[in-house]
């Protein structure tokens, strides 16, 4: 092609027209091109469960050109310690867990073929970038994690759970017959399904356990219990008993074995129900026996709430770095460093979802924490400033019947000496902070003992607010400083 | 391909540069329009003329999360729920102003305030105050201590105020204070003195 040609157009039109065409067809190919992947980011199909030895959490599925995708960083903080450092459309990544060298992998936006370690890797499919978040497909997750120290993987396409290390609970099956009968589920560890019961039937379904079953159904030849059924699905696994009578189920053995049965016979008379229901013990029956219901035992439980989630990103510390996901690496560090302290603790968010301020007051209060915990993060001001709730000191006794929006003024005093308490550590780490009332929800709603936690950089640079270093440095200040006053707080009926 | 198609592209091509520069111009000119009117904004203050009257702000500043006191001759009207909106005004100026030690969000000001009996005061903020306020628990908490430790320096008959946005009750400032509430002048005079 001449240039003169192609300036005046005219004297080869179809050669011009060609052109256009190209074009506007290079023009629609990266106008659909960002659509899908702002469509990724619009439209979450769903979630998956990960569970590991470290954590168990829900994380984020995105459609990214029809193929689910999730957050690399989502995937892998709670597994360890991350470092993105983003380098135009190449992603930095620096990955340790615990018994694990750290491992350094380099992603580019658009392909799949990625370095970890310094030997190439090929993903099923493109790794992706957008709004300097980094996102893999489902497909590239069990090539991925084994490369970095995680493995054995097996991630369950149809039940969209992803169990990480030897972290599988094959439950063993067992029929006792007799009179009645009784199948005897084993677990490796204690589990904590949920029971519901239906005529002929007991639903099992786990949601926080990774139980997997040796065979999918089994048929028994037994007047009473008939068979069972196993399946999972949106990241929970359901066993479905059934039987020719109504069935029950007890827990047994600490948790570790759970007891189906027949269900006693409603009671015709008065006469009838003061006799004996539980069964006939017989020579049989070795196995662990159900236990009575023991009144619950009073545990201490710290309740950690990352702020906002979702569509709520709370403060912009940096345009691509929302407070949301600051606080949730800060919550998952500092629930880390309670349990290595022997506290356990929970997270009111374990993923990047929206919970609405009063949803957070009831979860919370249901919880029944010995102390509530709630992270902020932002760009203004330096280090860490502790809050108790800016509440005048009120005559209620904590117990009793406590108006919503005062109901934590009547754990200021011991909100106070926690506050204090992690203050004290921040400041034997040389961290600047500060201990100050305020005005802030869903704070003012707890019926328990709760602080707040406001991290800002702790020196010049906006990006040190996500460093590993000094995230963990909060974290330990904040365990420590709970754990020197736990004795000041009462532990609580669940 | 015939002559005329060509011709047609051609003139197509020419209205889509030609729309492309309108379009340009036009968000020049509505980019300018809104700094104009984020000046006239920023600017807000109580009329420049007639007497003058010493008021006290309580400023707030974000690097050392404390707030002091300064003293202010601005003129005030006679009314008392006009000459608290007047010294909210020269307080949202003062943070308006470039370099401000906490800066709020551009085109922040105040609709008006009312006064009840009770002693209670209601400062109707515009849109601007609390969408663009910076979000954090700090930033906001001054704010709010910022603006009831400063009507109550002035009128010490306002003993509670209550923050509501365009004439509406709003949960939050940006994202974390409570707006819900009433504040008390006693509680939040406790936290200006911690504060200072």
């Amino acid at each position: 092609l001449e240039v003169t040609e192609l300036s005046f157009g005219l004297r080869r039109p179809v050669t011009f027209a060609v052109l256009i065409v190209v074009a506007a067809g290079v023009l629609a190919i990266q106008f659909t091109g960002r659509r899908s992947i702002v469509h990724a980011q619009v439209g979450a199909p769903g979630q998956i469960a990960v569970f590991s030895p470290q954590s168990s959490y829900a994380i984020p599925v995105v459609d990214v050109g029809g193929q689910p995708y999730v957050g690399l960083v989502d995937l892998l903080e709670p597994l360890g310690s991350v470092e993105t450092k983003l380098d135009g459309k190449k992603l930095k990544l620096h990955f340790s867990s615990a018994g694990n060298k750290q491992q350094e992998a380099e992603l580019h936006d658009g392909k799949n073929d990625i370095k970890v370690g310094g030997k190439k890797l090929k993903l099923p499919a493109n790794f992706v970038l957008q709004n300097g978040r980094g996102y893999i497909s489902l497909s590239s997750v069990s090539e991925l994690l084994p490369r970095l120290g995680l493995q054995p993987v097996d991630y369950r396409t149809a039940s969209q759970r992803l169990l990480i290390g030897n972290v599988a609970q094959r439950f063993t099956a067992e029929l006792k017959k007799g009179t009645p009968s009784r199948l005897l589920l084993g677990f490796p560890a204690p589990v904590n399904p949920t029971v519901a019961t239906e005529p002929g039937k007991v639903r099992l379904t786990f949601k926080r356990d990774p139980v997997v079953a040796p065979e999918p159904t089994v048929h028994y030849d037994d007047p009473l219990i008939t068979g069972t059924s196993f399946s999972e699905h949106n990241g929970i696994a359901e066993l479905e008993i059934t039987g020719s009578a109504p069935l029950m189920a007890n827990f047994a053995d600490g948790g570790k074995t759970i007891i189906v049965t027949a269900a006693p016979a409603p009671a015709p008379t008065q006469a009838v129900q003061q006799l004996p229901l539980s069964v006939p013990q017989t020579a049989a029956t070795a196995l662990p026996q159900p236990t009575p219901q023991a009144p619950p035992r009073p545990r201490f439980l710290v309740v950690i709430d990352p702020a906002h989630g979702g569509a709520d990103i709370g403060a912009a510390i940096t345009p691509q770095l929302p407070e949301k996901d600051v606080v949730l690496a800060l919550a998952r560090r500092v629930q880390h460093e309670l349990q290595a302290r022997g506290i356990a603790a929970s997270l009111l968010r374990n993923g990047d979802y929206a919970i609405g301020l009063d949803q957070r007051a009831t979860s919370i209060n249901a919880a029944r924490p010995a102390l509530y915990i709630a992270l902020h993060a932002a760009n203004t001001g330096k280090g860490v400033h502790v809050f108790t709730e800016l509440l005048p000191a009120e005559s209620a006794e904590p117990g009793g019947f406590l108006p919503w929006d005062a109901a934590q003024a009547a754990y200021a005093d011991l909100s106070g000496t926690v506050a204090g308490s992690i203050s004290a550590e921040l400041e034997n780490r040389k961290l600047p902070n500060s201990t100050l009332p305020a005005p802030l929800r869903p704070m003012n709603n707890v019926a328990a003992p709760a602080i707040a936690v406001e991290i800002a950089p702790p020196g010049a640079s906006v990006d040190e607010i996500a460093s590993v270093n000094y995230q963990t440095q909060v974290a330990q200040s904040i365990a420590a400083g709970v754990q020197a006053v736990r004795a000041k707080l009462p532990e609580v009926n669940p | 391909m015939t002559r005329r198609i060509v011709v047609m592209l051609m003139m197509l091509l020419v209205v889509a540069a030609g729309m492309g520069i309108y379009a340009w111009r036009l968000h020049k000119k509505v980019t300018a329009d809104e700094e104009r009117l984020a000046q006239q904004q920023q600017s807000a203050a109580p009329p420049a003329n007639g007497p003058t009257t010493n008021v006290t702000l309580y400023l707030a500043s974000d690097a050392d999360a404390t707030l002091y006191k300064k003293q202010l001759s601005i003129p005030l009207p006679a009314e008392r729920s006009e000459q608290a909106r007047a010294i909210l005004r020269a307080l949202f100026g003062t943070y308006l102003q470039s370099g401000s030690q906490h800066p709020i969000g551009a085109g922040a000001d105040i609709r008006d305030v009312y006064l009840l009996n009770d002693g209670s005061a209601v400062v109707d903020t515009n849109a601007a105050f609390a969408d663009a306020h910076p979000s954090g628990v700090l930033a906001e908490e001054l704010t709010i201590t910022s603006i009831v430790a400063t009507l109550n320096a002035n009128d010490a008959k306002i003993n509670r105020v209550k923050i509501i946005v365009n004439g509406a009750e709003r949960d939050t400032l940006a994202g974390h204070a409570d707006l819900r509430r009433f504040y008390v002048a006693s509680n939040i005079g406790q936290l200006a003195k911690e504060l200072q």
